[in-house]
C-alpha cells in the first residue's frame, strides 16, 4: 500500500518539478523585455514588446509594411532593410531573397523575430499608411464574376489618397481555416469621396479574398483595410493619353476620371476598354454617357471574341490590336495602363511602336 | 514515418488558406511523398516526362495569356482561355512567384476540360507535383496524352 | 553483459569511460547494432546538412538525459526500492518525463543563447522527444549499471554513434543520387538495405573490446 503512495507521489514530483521549471524557463528565457526598434534613423522609434515578428510588432505599432500572406513567409511583400539586431538569415528566409538583397540586409520581416534593439530602414511613404476599419456599404453585380465593394469608413473616418493608388483588403479566418490575408485593390472612388472607399472585385477561382468577398460578406458587415499604396497617378503634364484596361483594372481610370471631371482637369484622354464578351462589360452606359458630355474624353469599348447573341457592333478584337488601329502618331502622347503583366507587356510594345517612349508609359502592373 | 521540419512545413503551405483557397491537396489523405511517387510512376508508365508535360502546358499557358481571354486555338480541337487575376502566388517550395490566373483547356471534340496555371505548371516541371486528388488544379496524368496532343499510349 | 566486464576492470578512470564512449559509438551502436531510433534515420538521412542538425540534437540530448536519468536512477529511485516501489516500471514514465522536460528547455536555452544554432538543430529538437533511441540509451545504462560519470559518456557516444550513421547514410543517400535503383526499392527500400549493409559493416568494431 505504502509503496503504491510513495510510487504515485513520485511520478507527481518529478512531473511537478519539471513543469515548474519549464514554466520558469518559460518566463525568463523566452521573456525579451522591451525592445526598441529605431526606424530610418531615429526618424521615428518605437518601444515594442520583444518575441514577436518584426513585421507584426510594426504592424501593431501604426507601421503598415505591405504583406499579403499575413506573415506566413511565403508572399515576400514584407522585405525590410534591417541594418542591426536581426540576427542570422532564418532558413526560412533564405529562399525568397536574392544574393543583392541578403548582403544589403534585406529581411523578410515577417521572418525576424525582436529579440533585441533593432534599427531598420522603410520608405517614408510607408508612414502615411494608416488601417482603416469599416463597414460593407453596398456590394453590387457589375458582371457575371465582377463585384463593386463601397465601403463606409468609420475609424478613421476619412482617407487622403491620389487617384490611382490603391489599398489593401484584410482577409479575415473564415470556413475552416482561410484566410488572415491582405489583397491589394485599386480604389475605384474619386478622392473627394474620402469617406468612402470602392474598389472593383473579380473572382479569382480558389481565390482566398474573392471567395470570402463573393460567397461570405454581406452589407452591414465590419471589414478592414491598410493604405493609401502605389506610385500609379496622373501626371502632372498636359500631354494627352490613352488609356489601357480591362476587367477590374478599369478602377483606378474610374477614380481618376471622376477625379479629372470634379476638378475641371481638362486633358484629352481615349479610354480603350478590353473585354471578351458583351457579358464582361459594365459601367458602359455610364462611360457613354461621359464621353458624349466631355469633348476630351474618348471611351472605346473593345470586344475580342463576343457572343453571337451579343450583337455587337463596336470594336472588335484583342484591345491591343484595336489601340494600334486607333492611334496613328503617340510621340507627345502619355500611356497609363492597368491589367495583366501580359496584356501589360503587349500594350507597352504597340506603345512603343507609336512613338510613346517608356518615360511617358505608366502602369500599375497586376503583379 | 515521421516528417522532417521542412517537409511539414510545405504539407502546412499546401492546405486550404494557406496559400490557395482551395490548397493543393484536395481531399487527398496520401502522404506528398505517396502523390509524388504514385503520379511519378504514372507519367512514367506514358512514356513522358515532368518537362515535357510542362513544357507543353507552358506553351499552352503563353498561348492563351497572348490573347487576353478570348479563345486561343493552341492545336486541332483543343482550346485555351486565359482568366486574369491580378497578383502572384508564392510556389509551396519557396522557388519562386507565379503570375495569377487560369487557363482552361477545352478538347472542342469532346467537351471535356482541363484546368491549369502558372504556378501549377511550375510544379510539375520543377517537383513532380500534379497535386493531390480532389485539388481544383489536379492534373490526371492518364488524361495528358488526349488533352493536350502529347505523345503517349 | 560483456560491457560491464570491460568497465570493472582496472585501467583507471579515464581507460573505463573511454571504453564506455567508444563500445556505446561504435561497437554497440544504437541505430546499427540494436535499431533503434530508426523513423528519423530513414526520413532525414536524405540530406547531409539537415542529417548533421538532426545528429547534433541527438547527441545533445542524449548526452544530457543519460546523465539526468541516471542521477535520477541513482538517487531516487534506487533508495526508494527499499519501499518496495516499482521502479523497473515507474522508470519508464519518469525517464519520458525528464527527456520530454530537457528537450523542451534545450529548445528555448538555445534560441535564447544562439539563433544561429537554433536554426541548425532547434527545429529539430521537438521531433527527436519521441526518438527511441533517446530512451533506448537511458534504458540500457540502468541494464549496465552504469553510474552518473559513466552515463554522460555512454550517453555521449550513443548519441555520437546514432549521427555518425546518420552523418554516413546521408553521405550515401547523396551517391545514390545518381544510381538507378529498382522501381520498388526507392526511398525507404533501398535505404534500409543499406541501413543492413552498414550494421554488418559495424560487425568489425565487435573485436575492439576484449573481456
Amino acid at each position: 500500500m505504502i509503496a503504491i503512495l510513495i510510487a504515485t507521489a513520485l511520478v507527481f514530483a518529478i512531473s511537478g518539478t519539471f513543469a515548474a521549471l519549464l514554466l520558469v524557463a518559460e518566463r525568463y528565457l523566452v521573456n525579451y523585455g522591451r525592445c526598441e526598434i529605431d526606424i530610418n534613423a531615429s526618424q521615428r522609434t518605437l518601444s515594442v514588446k520583444g518575441g514577436e515578428s518584426l513585421l507584426s510588432s510594426l504592424m501593431a505599432e501604426g507601421v503598415f509594411v505591405p504583406s499579403a500572406c499575413g506573415g506566413r513567409g511565403t508572399c515576400a511583400y514584407c522585405k525590410v532593410k534591417v541594418a542591426a539586431g536581426a540576427g542570422p538569415l532564418a532558413p526560412t528566409e533564405a529562399p525568397l531573397l536574392s544574393e543583392d538583397e541578403i548582403r544589403d540586409n534585406v529581411r523578410i520581416s515577417c521572418q525576424v523575430k525582436v529579440r533585441n534593439d533593432v534599427r531598420i530602414e522603410i520608405p517614408p511613404e510607408l508612414f502615411a499608411i494608416k488601417r482603416f476599419v469599416g463597414t460593407v456599404e453596398a456590394l453590387r453585380d457589375l458582371t457575371h464574376d465582377i463585384k463593386e465593394l463601397r465601403i463606409a469608413l468609420v475609424d478613421p473616418p476619412e482617407i487622403d489618397f491620389v487617384p490611382g493608388q490603391y489599398i489593401q483588403l484584410e482577409v479575415p479566418s473564415y470556413g475552416g481555416g482561410r484566410g488572415e490575408v491582405y489583397r491589394a485593390y485599386s480604389m475605384s472612388n474619386p478622392p473627394s469621396e474620402a469617406r468612402h472607399v470602392e474598389t472593383i472585385i473579380r473572382l479569382v477561382p480558389e481565390g482566398i479574398c474573392t471567395t470570402w468577398v463573393f460567397q461570405h460578406l454581406r452589407v452591414g458587415d465590419a471589414v478592414a483595410l491598410t493604405g493609401p499604396y502605389g506610385e500609379f497617378r496622373l501626371s502632372d503634364s498636359p500631354r494627352e493619353m490613352v488609356w489601357i484596361a480591362g476587367g477590374s483594372g478599369m478602377a483606378p481610370f474610374w477614380s481618376i476620371l471622376r477625379h479629372m471631371i470634379e476638378n475641371d482637369i481638362r486633358r484629352k484622354c481615349t479610354y480603350f476598354f478590353g473585354a471578351v464578351a458583351k457579358r464582361d462589360l459594365f459601367l458602359i452606359d455610364e462611360l457613354g454617357r461621359l464621353a458624349e458630355e466631355l469633348d476630351w474624353f474618348t471611351f472605346v469599348p473593345a470586344l475580342s471574341s463576343p457572343a453571337a447573341e451579343d450583337n455587337w457592333d463596336g470594336e472588335q478584337g484583342l484591345i491591343t490590336e484595336v489601340v494600334a488601329r486607333h492611334l496613328s502618331d503617340g510621340a507627345e502622347m502619355e500611356g497609363y495602363l492597368c491589367g495583366s503583366p501580359g496584356m501589360i507587356d503587349a500594350a507597352i510594345d504597340v506603345l512603343h511602336k507609336k512613338s510613346i517612349t517608356d518615360n511617358r508609359i505608366f502602369y500599375d502592373k497586376f503583379a | 514515418m515521421k516528417e522532417m521540419p521542412a517537409e511539414d512545413a510545405l504539407r502546412r503551405k499546401m492546405q486550404p488558406g494557406a496559400i490557395s483557397g482551395g490548397g493543393f491537396l484536395g481531399s487527398d489523405a496520401r502522404s506528398l511523398q505517396e502523390i509524388l511517387d504514385t503520379d511519378a510512376a504514372a507519367i512514367a508508365a506514358l512514356g513522358l516526362t515532368h518537362l515535357q508535360v510542362a513544357e507543353r502546358l507552358g506553351e499552352i499557358v503563353r498561348a492563351a495569356m497572348a490573347a487576353q481571354g478570348a479563345p486561343a486555338e493552341v492545336a486541332a480541337g483543343l482550346q485555351a482561355v486565359y482568366c486574369e487575376a491580378r497578383g502572384r502566388v508564392p510556389c509551396p517550395w519557396s522557388d519562386g512567384m507565379f503570375e495569377k490566373g487560369q487557363v482552361e483547356i477545352t478538347d472542342t471534340r469532346t467537351g471535356e476540360t482541363l484546368l491549369c496555371t502558372p504556378l501549377s505548371v511550375h510544379m510539375i516541371a520543377a517537383h513532380g507535383f500534379y497535386q493531390g486528388r480532389g485539388s481544383h488544379y489536379r492534373i490526371e496524368p492518364g488524361r495528358l496524352p488526349r488533352m493536350l496532343a502529347l505523345p503517349g499510349e | 553483459m560483456i560491457l560491464a566486464e570491460a568497465v570493472q576492470s582496472d585501467g583507471g578512470f579515464a581507460m573505463q569511460m573511454l571504453v564506455i564512449l567508444v563500445t556505446a559509438g561504435l561497437t554497440e551502436n544504437i541505430l546499427l547494432t540494436r535499431f533503434l531510433g530508426m523513423c528519423p534515420f530513414l526520413s532525414v538521412s536524405r540530406e547531409l546538412r539537415s542529417a548533421a542538425g538532426m545528429g547534433l540534437a541527438v547527441v545533445f540530448v542524449t548526452t544530457g538525459t543519460c546523465f539526468l536519468n541516471s542521477v535520477l536512477y541513482w538517487y531516487v529511485l534506487k533508495p526508494l526500492a527499499a519501499y518496495h516501489v516499482p521502479i523497473e516500471s515507474l522508470k519508464l514514465i519518469l525517464f519520458i518525463v525528464v527527456i520530454a522536460a530537457f528537450v523542451q528547455l534545450m529548445e528555448m536555452l538555445i534560441e535564447r543563447i544562439s539563433i544561429g544554432l537554433y536554426f541548425a538543430l532547434g527545429i529539430f529538437l521537438p521531433l527527436i522527444t519521441v526518438n527511441c533511441a533517446i530512451l533506448g540509451a537511458s534504458l540500457f545504462m540502468v541494464n549496465k549499471q552504469y553510474g552518473p560519470a559513466a552515463s554522460l559518456f555512454y550517453g555521449l557516444g550513443a548519441g555520437g554513434g546514432w549521427m555518425l550513421a546518420i552523418v554516413l547514410m546521408a553521405g550515401i543517400r547523396h551517391r545514390l543520387a545518381k544510381a538507378k535503383i529498382p522501381a520498388g526499392l526507392e526511398g525507404p527500400g533501398i535505404t534500409l538495405v543499406i541501413a543492413g549493409i552498414m550494421a554488418m559493416a559495424f560487425i568489425i568494431f565487435q573485436g575492439m573490446v576484449k573481456v
